[in-house]
Parts: C-alpha cells; sequence; structure tokens
C-alpha cells in the first residue's frame, strides 16, 4: 500500500481518531485565514490595558493640581483652568533656513514660559515662588502625561478601526518603554508637591556645596551665581535659583558673565546628570568634554557658542542614573556621587588652570528642594 | 505613595540629613515640609553650632 491523500483521512480506525483530525484540520484553516485577527484583537486587548494605565496616570496628575491649588487658597474654576493649560501647545519654527533658528526657539520657548507663569500667578496670586514653580512644574508633567495618552489612543483608535496588524505590532513595541515613562512622570508627583528634590537636582546640589557661605546674586531668569575662593583660584558658580523647582538659564547666566562682566575664563565645567545605560551603576561618575546640559538646546548652544569663540575648554562632569530616578525624589546612591564630583573639580582646577585663574562652575538641573 | 498605579513600585520614606560643618556630625531624620537642601537646620548638639540640611533622599521601606 502506497502513501496516499486517503492516509490523512484514514477509514480504517476508530472514530475518535477520525474526529480528532477533522478538529486539526479544523484548527490549521482556522488559523490560516483568521490568525491575524486573532493577533490584531489580542494585541488590542494589550495595548487597551497600558491606555487605561495611563489614562489613569493623566487623571491622577490633573486630579493632584486640582488638589493643589485648592489646598493653596485657589477657588476658580480649577477644571477648566488646568485643562487649557495642560493643552497648551508651541509651534516649532520653520527650520527650511536655519540661521538664526536658536534665537526664534529661545524667543518662543521665553512666550511660552511667561504665558504659562502669569497664568500660574494669576491663579494664585499672593503665593511665594515656590509655590508657584510647583504648580509649574506639575503642569508640565501632566501636559506630558496629556500628550502620552492622547498619541497612544490615537494610534490604537486607528489600529481598531483598520485592524491594521503592523501599526498595532510597532506600538506595542513600544508600549514597555512608554510605559516606564509614565511611571517616571507619575512618580515625580509626590517629590516635586513636597518641593523634594529631585535625582536631576544632584547639579544644583554639587553648585550649592561650593556656593556655601558666599553671597549669591541673581544673573539671569531664576538662575543665582557666587564668587567663590577654591584652592587660590576664584570659582564663578551657577546654578538654578531653589529651593524652587526651576532649571535657570546657564547659557544666559556664563553670556553675561563672560560679555558684561568681563570675565576671562580658564575653564568652563559643568555638572549634569546624565542617562545611565541599562547595567550601569547609579551615581557613577564620569568625566568628558562637551556642553553637559539637556534640554531643547538654546543653552547647550549658546554655551558651546561662547565657549568655542572665546577658546575656553569645556569640561563635563556627569552622574550617571535613569530616567526614573532623573525625575523621582533623590536616592543614596546619588548624594553619594557629590564627594567624587567635587574631586573631579578639584583634580580639573589643579592640572587644567593655574592659580589665579577664574573658573565658571555650573551645576545643571532642576533646583527643587536645593537652596543655595 | 498610597496608591501604586504600576505594580513593583517601591514602598519608601524621605529623609531629611542635617549636618555639622565645624565637627562632621551628622544627624538623620524623617524630611518635614519645608525642609530643603542647605537650608540652616538645628544647633549641632556636640559643639553648639548650627547645622545645615546637607541631603534629602528616599530610603526603601524594608519590612
Ligand atoms: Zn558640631
Amino acid at each position: 500500500m502506497g502513501i496516499g491523500v486517503y492516509q490523512l483521512f484514514p477509514t480504517d480506525n476508530s472514530s475518535i481518531q477520525q474526529i480528532l483530525s477533522l478538529i486539526f484540520y479544523a484548527i490549521f484553516f482556522f488559523y490560516l485565514f483568521f490568525g491575524q485577527q486573532l493577533q490584531v484583537q489580542r494585541i488590542l486587548l494589550s495595548i487597551s490595558g497600558a491606555l487605561n494605565k495611563i489614562k489613569d496616570a493623566h487623571d491622577r496628575s490633573k486630579r493632584e493640581i486640582i488638589d493643589f491649588l485648592q489646598k493653596n487658597g485657589y477657588n476658580g474654576d480649577a477644571v477648566s483652568h488646568v485643562n487649557t493649560l495642560i493643552e497648551y501647545f508651541t509651534i516649532s519654527p520653520v527650520d527650511l533656513d536655519p540661521t538664526g533658528l536658536v534665537k526664534k526657539i529661545e524667543h518662543i520657548l521665553s512666550v511660552r514660559d511667561e504665558r504659562i507663569r502669569s497664568e500660574v500667578r494669576s491663579m494664585l496670586p499672593e503665593k511665594d515662588a515656590l509655590t508657584i514653580s510647583i504648580l509649574e512644574n506639575l503642569l508640565e508633567i501632566s501636559a506630558a502625561l496629556n500628550v502620552y495618552y492622547k498619541v497612544v489612543r490615537h494610534y490604537y483608535l486607528i489600529g481598531k478601526k483598520t485592524s491594521n496588524l503592523y501599526l498595532l505590532m510597532q506600538l506595542q513595541m513600544v508600549l514597555p518603554d512608554l510605559l516606564r515613562e509614565v511611571e517616571a512622570l507619575v512618580s515625580a508627583i509626590e517629590p516635586i508637591k513636597n518641593a523634594q528634590p529631585i535625582g536631576d537636582g544632584i547639579g544644583p546640589m554639587v553648585a550649592g556645596r561650593l556656593l556655601l557661605n558666599n553671597e549669591k546674586k541673581q544673573i539671569a531668569r531664576d538662575t543665582i551665581f557666587g564668587e567663590v575662593n577654591y584652592k587660590n583660584r576664584i570659582l564663578y558658580v551657577i546654578k538654578a535659583e531653589g529651593p524652587a523647582g526651576n532649571v535657570g538659564q546657564p547659557g544666559n547666566a556664563i553670556e553675561y558673565l563672560i560679555n558684561n562682566y568681563g570675565l576671562k575664563p580658564a575653564a568652563i565645567i559643568m555638572i549634569d546628570a546624565a542617562l545611565k545605560l541599562e547595567g550601569e551603576a547609579t551615581g557613577e561618575v564620569a568625566e568628558g568634554a562637551g556642553a553637559a546640559i539637556g534640554g531643547i538646546g538654546v543653552d547647550k548652544y549658546k554655551i558651546e557658542e561662547i565657549a568655542s569663540r572665546n577658546n575656553i575648554p569645556l569640561y563635563a562632569i556627569i552622574i550617571k542614573e535613569s530616567i526614573v530616578e532623573a525625575i523621582t525624589c533623590m536616592t543614596k546612591e546619588i548624594v553619594e556621587a557629590i564627594p567624587k564630583v567635587l574631586n573631579r573639580i578639584d583634580y580639573l582646577l589643579e592640572n587644567r588652570t593655574r592659580e589665579g585663574d577664574s573658573v565658571i562652575v555650573v551645576g545643571v538641573g532642576n533646583s527643587i528642594g536645593v537652596g543655595q | 505613595m498610597a496608591n501604586r498605579l504600576f505594580k513593583g513600585q517601591k514602598q519608601f520614606k524621605v529623609v531629611t540629613i542635617e549636618e555639622c560643618l565645624s565637627c562632621k556630625l551628622k544627624m538623620k531624620r524623617p524630611f518635614k515640609i519645608n525642609d530643603y537642601v542647605y537650608k540652616e537646620g538645628e544647633v549641632c548638639q556636640k559643639c553648639g553650632t548650627k547645622m545645615i540640611i546637607s541631603a534629602i533622599y528616599k530610603e526603601e521601606l524594608k519590612y
């Protein structure tokens, strides 16, 4: 007896076997024709779970802002006011002709910042800079969560409407990272509400340590500096003004020191928290060259510009931490990096500058909960 | 951290470290609202100078 198709449908055996093979074929053809739909449904289910989490996070951030407003004596229509501020958008300038683009970006950002701040001030007219900055920071968190929620919802709904497996798969692939960022934003609410330092505040903490017992003056918007005699050099230490939650304008501060103060620094040392790679230890300190500063790039541009024009060496000292650690409450590992950073500064001063030199030291980061 | 949105989020408490700059005495206490780093703290129990808040950070709660 040769091998024939009939062997696939055995007739000589029990009816049990026949039923089993029939079921097998049913499943086989079902998957062949409907497998993709099944996968779409499965992915939709997992995305809708994640979407609900992001929505909960967004709702909670809004609730916290409204609570905060009411606790601080605001009795207007908090909900609609907060919604307007969360939806506030900025349009980035056209980059067809990139000359002078940074100036335009700076202009637009400063219009936005002023607008938000005046709105926040009008809601809490009698409150101090700290309370105002807490509300600004909370609004920023909520606005970010709003964007995450709306974008994920957009792709979820499009994917659902068109049953587009490949679109949904791409969304599913980025979801774990996205959820981690959402989680970080949510856990930033508590420390910011209580004005506790966050991981990103390590730069201002180092600068504040150098500034202890020295006179401090305002030098740019939300930014202060002080002259410090240290190891027979004069350090011009810059940080955002704390304990309010500011990042300040280190670019403008350095420009002011060099252009208006006539300062000729032998070096600029920037200290900032930097994102670590998975597997690297939190609080690890590393040294490099360049402008250690994040954000959209206005300050970075200004610092690089003035340093290269005046041929000032730019040194960077970074403290490694994860994205979650950077925006949630400070940890012990990060605090323990301070003496290591100070050692690096000493080393740089001793080896790369001479006695009597002026050196600019910038502690970059959010100064919430970090005074000076 | 009453309501945990994400599972696996750890419980922690926030502590304030006060440090005496002259005798290096360190004191740890729970964080109080209005504490901030480099704010003047209490008087040092050992040498009587004013301490400063040198750090604020979170500690994981261990059960
Ligand atoms: Zn003492």
